[in-house]
């Protein structure tokens, strides 16, 4: 079967999916209007940056493999097409956060308001990058820059399927201009972005590493989703030519890039530390005093667990240990995220309603409740519904590919 | 010294590694018996085909690591806290985080040396060990199969040369080393 259907069982579990996500943002926002509603809203940003960052990372992998003249990947890269035309629906998820910047529905952006900047000397001295204007046309111009490139990328690959290789590999050639153009965007103009959505939660703190930090964690997450997603399709029928030789260089990347993130994680964690400046250690602080079950099970879940279970040759390629480290993995990654932004918009927001930041448990901030569970699984159905869409409506086997016939061969 | 018994050695030459794997699958199919196959790089699927067993140098790599762990952890461990405790930027004595650059370089080389010096072993490749070469481009570019023919008859060793001819070999010599003890 090279042309997948996306039957109505499908599409009826990712709507049951996009419902329970759409009540349990409803009931958040109803429940918890604390803080001008901040659970609803820093769940709802949690979510659009980490399925966002998902697409951006399908880009980013067929861009480098594409780039690398890889072959192996070929057989499965119409997942990653998939994935990277995601950016354009991401793009539509910030809309409700731009319009609330500017309308003032949320404080998820205490540089937003200009009366905490009118007493802060530092958001000050920082308001030429932290203002309204910055934050909606970096959003929207990146995104939309990651998107042409996406869709470009997809319509060279579409086009060759159709018409062949073309004379001297005329589509392939083209398509390796763009995945070479595509992977600097990627890189640079992460950076503002990145900083945009997240690091400016805490505006008067900063560091250099946060953005490979972030990056990493999109990739693992977008790795650990790919691997479901290939063993769900392979037991349905589909890719049948993806052998056990794909997906142990799959584990070999889930497992390569946990270290990564591990070793980026550190690298942030020890120069902060050692350094011992204020302004930098209170990320850290915040997080280990108010947030230590995270804290700590951030390490267990993306690093130790991983690590351990993926260290041997056979366990890249059982679907239990396989199944079990990407769940994992994914997971743990989306409460990477969590940790990453939950904390910041609170603290500020106490810090201004002039509460002592109180220790203590707190649904919805110091661990996810039911009601984040079920904004995943939404945002989850939404993204899955727009893949399987998006893989339906090519072969799922690039044709004309000519690296098709390496991957088809491929021997690790 | 007893190990003075000669081992007479036919062998054949190939020259690219599709070849050799073909050959390989003749031989198995024939129910030719190996002694040994060498190549100048690790061929795809050579070890499946010979039904060569996984490796377990890497379990002594993790042995190695962990060691290597425990060594660096430990010691800086002892240093910092009982034999010479000193205060280094207001730190606490035990500081964690400053001790695991330490201690991951330490893992990384106590597995890698301790695996390099493994497989040495293993290979017996240490100081003043003779490792005859049955052909000098097997290093380079030739691929080998070799047969051990010290106890066989005449009509044997005809068998695996027609064996060599039919699989397109490109060289085959009978070479007499040493028995490795």
């Amino acid at each position: 079967m090279n042309q997948l259907t996306f039957t109505s069982k499908q599409k009826r579990t990712f709507f049951i999916m996009m419902a329970i996500g759409v009540v349990s943002m409803i009931l958040t926002y109803v429940l918890d209007g604390q803080y001008n509603h901040l659970r609803f809203w820093t769940n709802y940003l949690h979510n659009a940056v980490f399925f966002t960052g998902l697409g951006v990372m399908g880009l980013f992998i067929l861009g480098a493999f594409v780039t690398a003249w890889a072959g192996w990947y070929v057989v499965m890269k119409r997942i990653w097409e998939a994935f990277s035309l995601f950016i354009l629906p991401g793009m539509l998820l910030f809309i409700p956060l731009v319009a609330g910047l500017w309308l003032g529905w949320h404080q998820l952006y205490i540089w937003g308001d200009s009366e905490v900047v009118a007493h802060d000397e530092v958001l000050q001295g920082k308001s030429a990058l932290l203002n309204k204007g910055v934050y909606t046309i970096a959003t929207f111009l990146i995104l939309g820059i990651w998107y042409l490139f996406a869709k470009k990328m997809r319509a060279l690959s579409l086009e060759e399927e159709r018409q062949g290789v073309g004379e001297n590999f005329a589509f392939h050639r083209k398509l390796r201009v763009w995945a070479a153009g595509s992977l600097p965007l990627i890189g640079f103009l992460s950076v503002p972005l990145i900083t945009l959505w997240d690091m400016s939660l805490e505006p008067h703190w900063y560091s250099t590493l946060y953005f490979w930090y972030t990056g990493a964690s999109w990739f693992v997450a977008a790795i650990a989703l790919t691997i479901l997603l290939l063993f769900y399709l392979r037991g349905k029928g589909y890719f049948p030519h993806v052998t056990d030789e794909h997906i142990h260089d799959l584990g070999k990347y889930l497992f390569a890039f946990s270290i990564f993130w591990t070793y980026l994680w550190f690298d942030q964690f020890m120069l902060i530390w050692y350094g011992n400046v204020g302004e930098e250690t209170v990320y850290f602080k915040l997080r280990r005093d108010m947030y230590p079950v995270l804290f700590y099970g951030n390490l267990l879940i993306n690093f130790a667990l991983p690590f351990l279970i993926l260290m041997r040759n056979s366990t890249k390629k059982k679907v239990g240990t396989m199944v079990l480290s990407a769940v994992l993995v994914f997971v743990g990654h989306w409460l990477d995220f969590f940790l990453m932004i939950k904390p910041g918009p609170l603290a500020e927001a106490q810090h201004l309603a002039g509460e002592h930041a109180a220790g203590g448990f707190m649904a919805g901030f110091t661990l996810p409740g039911f009601l984040e569970l079920g904004t995943l699984v939404g945002f989850l159905g939404f993204f899955a519904y727009f893949v399987f869409s998006k893989l339906s409506e090519a072969p799922l086997e690039p044709a004309h590919d000519p690296y098709l016939e390496e991957s088809l061969h491929h021997h690790a | 010294m007893n190990s003075e018994t000669k081992q007479q050695i036919l062998f054949g030459l190939y020259d690219d590694d599709d070849q050799l794997l073909d050959a390989v699958r003749k031989a198995k199919s024939d129910h030719l018996d190996i002694m040994d196959v060498y190549s100048p790089f690790p061929v795809h699927g050579l070890d499946e085909l010979l039904g060569l067993a996984e490796s377990r140098l890497h379990i002594a790599g993790f042995i190695y690591g962990a060691l290597g762990t425990l060594t660096a952890f430990g010691f800086m461990t002892w240093v910092f806290t009982r034999d010479w405790p000193i205060i280094f930027g207001g730190k606490p004595y035990w500081s964690v985080p400053a001790f695991i650059p330490i201690t991951f370089e330490l893992t990384v080389l106590f597995a890698a040396v301790g695996m390099t010096f493994t497989f040495y072993a293993v290979s017996r490749l240490w100081p003043g060990a003779g490792n005859p070469i049955l052909h000098p481009r097997i290093t380079d570019d030739k691929f080998c199969i070799a047969f051990d023919t010290t106890a066989c008859e005449e009509a044997e060793v005809n068998k695996l040369k027609n064996f060599f001819e039919a699989t397109g070999a490109s060289l085959v010599d009978v070479k007499e080393v040493q028995e490795e003890a």
